[in-house]
C-alpha cells in the first residue's frame, strides 16, 4: 500500500474544516521555504506533520500564524480568510499557538503566564483557569513560582495552559516533546490526546514521528517545503516508502 | 573537619579567581580604616551619615533616571544615548512652568517663559511657592513624555526592525539635536533657579549634625514615591504584566496577542515621565541648572543601570544608589575631583566580578 499523492485540491472537497491551507508559499525575507502547501485540519481533528530536518514544519505552524513572509497561497480559518494576518489579529480567530523552544515567560510567575494566554480577553476568565488547573495540577500547586524555576516537563505544561487559556478551537504545539526526559514523552503525548478528546483540534509538529503518528488522526510528511504524503496515521506507519525514507525503517 | 573544608575551599578562591580575592581584601582593608579613622576621630560619624544622605538623594535621581534607560533596553533593544537629554528637557520645560506659575506679575511673559528673569525677584522654593513646584513637576513629566512620543514617531518607529548599534547610533543623534534645541532656545548659561531660604532640619547623629533641606526631602518623597508607583504599575497591573511579559520574550508575546506597539509607546511614556521628574528634581535640588545637566548625569545613569543589570527596573533603582552613596563615600579618603572615578571603579568591578550586574538575568520582574 501506498501514500496517497497530495494533490491541490483534495482539500476543497470537505467543507468542515477549520483550518486550511491551500498552495502557501512562504519563507524568511527572500529566503521561501515552503513550496505549495496544502494541508487542512478538520473540527476537532488530530494532525501532525512529520518529515526530516529542514523540511520546513515549524515554517508551516509559523506561517498560519502568521510569523513568517507571506509569498502565495491562501490560508483559511474557519471559514475565514486569514492569510498575512499579524499574530495579534489571528489569536482572535480561535487558534493559539506553542512554539517549540523559549515558550514561557521566564521572569513571570506560572499564574503571570496564564494570565497572560488570556491578555486579548477583558479579564481573566476563571473557569478556564479551574480547567487548565484541574487537566495541569502541577501549575496550581507552583503558581506563585517563576516560570524559569519549572523542569523542562512543567514548562512544557505551562506552555501549553497558556495556550489553553482562550479555549482555542485548534491548538499548534510545535515539538511538544523536545527536551523532554524519555519518561516524560508518552505522558506528555497523554495529555495532549487528552486535550484533543476534550474538543480542540490539534496541528502538531513532532520529531518523535512513529509515536506521533501513532497517536494522531491523520498525519502529513513534509519534504523540502511541500506536502509529499498525506493519510491516516496508521497508514502512513505501515506505508513501505514512508517508513524506509522517513521513520528509519 | 569543617577547617579543611574552609581551608580548601578558600585555596581553592585564591588560585581561580585572585582578582576577586585581592579585592575583597582592599575592601574589608578599607572598612577597617573608616572604623580607625571613627574611632580616632579623624572622621565623624555625622559626617559619614551625611555622605550617605547626599549620595541617597542623588542616587535615587540617578535610578529614576536609571529605570527608563533599562525599559528601554529591555523592551526596544538598545542602550538610549539620547535618554540623558531628557532629563535636561524635563528640567527646562518643568522650571519654564514653575516660573511662570510663580512670577507672574513680577516679570514678563517672555522673561519667564524663557527662564530669564532673576531667581531673586521670584524666589521660588519648595515652600514658599509649592504650587509652583507642583505644576513644574507635571510639566517635566508631561512635556518630557510627549517630546519622547514624537521621537519615537519620528525616529525610532521607521527603524523598528534595524539592529540595535544602528538605533543606538541614531539615538546620539537625537540627544545633541535634543540638547542643542534646549541650547537654541534657553542659551548655554548655567543659571540659577531657587532663590531665598530653604527650610532645613539638622537631626544629631552621634556626634555631630546632617542638614537635610526641603529641597532634598521633595526629591526623596518624589522619587519614592514614582518608585513604588512604577513598581505597582509593572506587578499589579495587567498591563505592566504586559510589559515585563514583552522585555522577558518579545516573540512569545507577540504570538500570545499582546499590542507590541502599545507597549513600546508605554515604555517611552514611563520612561521618559521618569527622567523628566528626575532632570526637574535634580535642578530643584542644585538650585541651578544648564543645558548638560542630562548629558553629564548619562554616564552615571549608565554606570548604575549597568551595575544593577541591565534591563532590570530594580536593578537600576539599587544600582543608582549605589552609584551614588559609593561616589559620595570615596569622599573619607579621596579629594572631590575623585569621585566620579570611584563611581566607575565600583562599576568597572562589578563588571569584572560579576559581569550581568547585581540583578541581572531578574529582568523587570
Amino acid at each position: 500500500m501506498s501514500g496517497s499523492q497530495q494533490g491541490a485540491t483534495q482539500g476543497a472537497e470537505r467543507t468542515d474544516d477549520l483550518l486550511e491551507t491551500r498552495d502557501l508559499d512562504a519563507g524568511y525575507g527572500d529566503l521561501q521555504i515552503l513550496d505549495g502547501v496544502d494541508m487542512r485540519v478538520g473540527d476537532e481533528e488530530y494532525v501532525t506533520i512529520v518529515g526530516p530536518n529542514g523540511a520546513g514544519k515549524s515554517t508551516v505552524m509559523k506561517s498560519v500564524f502568521g510569523l513568517t513572509t507571506h509569498m502565495g497561497g491562501t490560508v483559511t480559518f474557519a471559514g475565514e480568510d486569514i492569510t498575512a494576518l499579524n499574530p495579534e489579529d489571528i489569536i482572535h480567530k480561535g487558534m493559539s499557538y506553542v512554539p517549540q523552544s523559549d515558550n514561557v515567560f521566564d521572569t513571570l510567575t506560572v499564574e503571570e503566564n496564564l494570565e497572560m494566554g488570556a491578555y486579548i480577553l477583558d479579564s481573566v476568565p476563571e473557569e478556564q483557569l479551574r480547567v487548565i488547573y484541574d487537566r495541569f495540577p502541577i501549575l496550581e500547586e507552583r503558581k506563585t513560582q517563576k516560570a524559569g524555576t519549572l523542569s523542562g516537563g512543567q514548562q512544557q505544561m505551562l506552555a501549553m495552559g497558556r495556550a489553553l487559556m482562550l479555549d482555542p478551537d485548534l491548538l499548534m504545539l510545535d515539538e511538544p516533546s523536545a527536551g523532554l526526559a524519555p519518561d516524560l514523552v508518552d505522558e506528555m503525548f497523554d495529555r495532549i490526546d487528552s486535550i484533543n478528546e476534550a474538543g480542540t483540534a490539534i496541528l502538531m509538529v513532532e520529531q518523535n514521528a512513529k509515536e506521533a503518528l501513532r497517536r494522531c488522526d491523520r498525519g502529513y510528511v513534509l519534504v523540502q517545503g511541500q506536502n509529499r504524503y498525506e493519510d491516516s496515521g496508521d497508514a502512513l506507519l505501515n506505508d513501505e516508502e514512508v517508513r524506509q525514507e522517513f521513520l528509519g525503517g | 573537619m569543617g577547617a579543611t573544608q574552609a581551608y580548601i575551599r578558600g585555596r581553592k578562591l585564591i588560585t581561580e579567581r585572585p582578582g576577586l580575592v585581592v579585592v575583597s581584601a582592599i575592601a574589608v582593608l578599607l572598612f577597617l580604616d573608616l572604623v580607625r579613622r571613627i574611632l580616632t576621630g579623624a572622621t565623624l560619624i555625622s559626617t559619614v551619615a551625611g555622605y550617605v544622605w547626599n549620595g541617597t538623594v542623588i542616587g535615587l535621581i540617578i535610578g529614576l533616571a536609571g529605570i527608563g534607560l533599562s525599559l528601554t533596553y529591555s523592551i526596544l533593544n538598545f542602550a538610549n544615548f539620547s535618554h540623558g537629554d531628557y532629563l535636561t528637557v524635563g528640567a527646562f520645560s518643568g522650571w519654564t512652568a514653575s516660573y511662570l506659575v510663580a512670577g507672574l506679575g513680577t516679570a514678563t511673559i517672555g522673561e519667564l517663559f524663557l527662564l530669564n528673569a532673576s531667581p531673586r525677584d521670584i524666589g521660588i522654593t519648595a515652600t514658599a511657592e509649592p504650587l509652583s513646584i507642583v505644576a513644574g513637576l507635571v510639566v517635566a513629566i508631561v512635556m518630557t513624555i510627549l517630546i519622547a512620543l514624537l521621537i519615537d514617531r519620528l525616529v525610532y518607529e521607521p527603524m523598528r526592525d534595524a539592529g540595535g548599534i544602528s538605533l543606538l547610533i541614531a539615538s546620539i543623534g537625537v540627544a545633541l539635536a535634543l540638547r542643542y534645541f534646549v541650547v537654541f532656545v534657553y542659551g548655554t548659561s548655567l543659571r540659577g533657579l531657587t532663590a531665598g531660604d530653604v527650610p532645613k532640619v539638622s537631626p544629631t547623629i552621634v556626634d555631630g549634625t546632617i542638614t537635610i533641606d526641603a529641597h532634598e526631602a521633595t526629591l526623596v518623597v518624589s522619587a519614592v514615591l514614582l518608585m513604588l508607583g512604577i513598581h505597582v504599575f509593572l506587578q499589579q497591573t495587567k498591563f505592566g504584566k504586559a510589559m515585563r511579559a514583552m522585555s522577558d520574550n518579545k516573540d512569545l508575546a507577540r504570538v500570545t496577542g499582546i499590542p507590541t506597539e502599545r507597549v513600546i509607546q508605554w515604555t517611552w511614556l514611563l520612561g521618559a515621565g521618569l527622567a523628566g521628574s528626575a532632570g526637574y528634581l535634580i535642578a530643584l535640588k542644585r538650585g541651578s541648572m544648564g543645558f548638560n545637566l542630562g548629558w553629564v548625569l548619562l554616564l552615571l545613569i549608565f554606570a548604575a543601570v549597568i551595575l544593577g543589570g541591565i534591563g532590570s527596573i530594580y536593578g537600576a533603582m539599587i544600582g543608582g544608589v549605589i552609584i551614588g552613596i559609593v561616589r559620595n563615600l570615596s569622599l573619607v579618603w579621596l579629594p572631590t575631583d575623585f569621585s566620579l572615578a570611584a563611581a566607575f571603579l565600583i562599576m568597572i568591578l562589578i563588571l569584572l566580578f560579576r559581569p550581568e550586574g547585581i540583578f541581572g538575568g531578574v529582568k523587570t520582574a
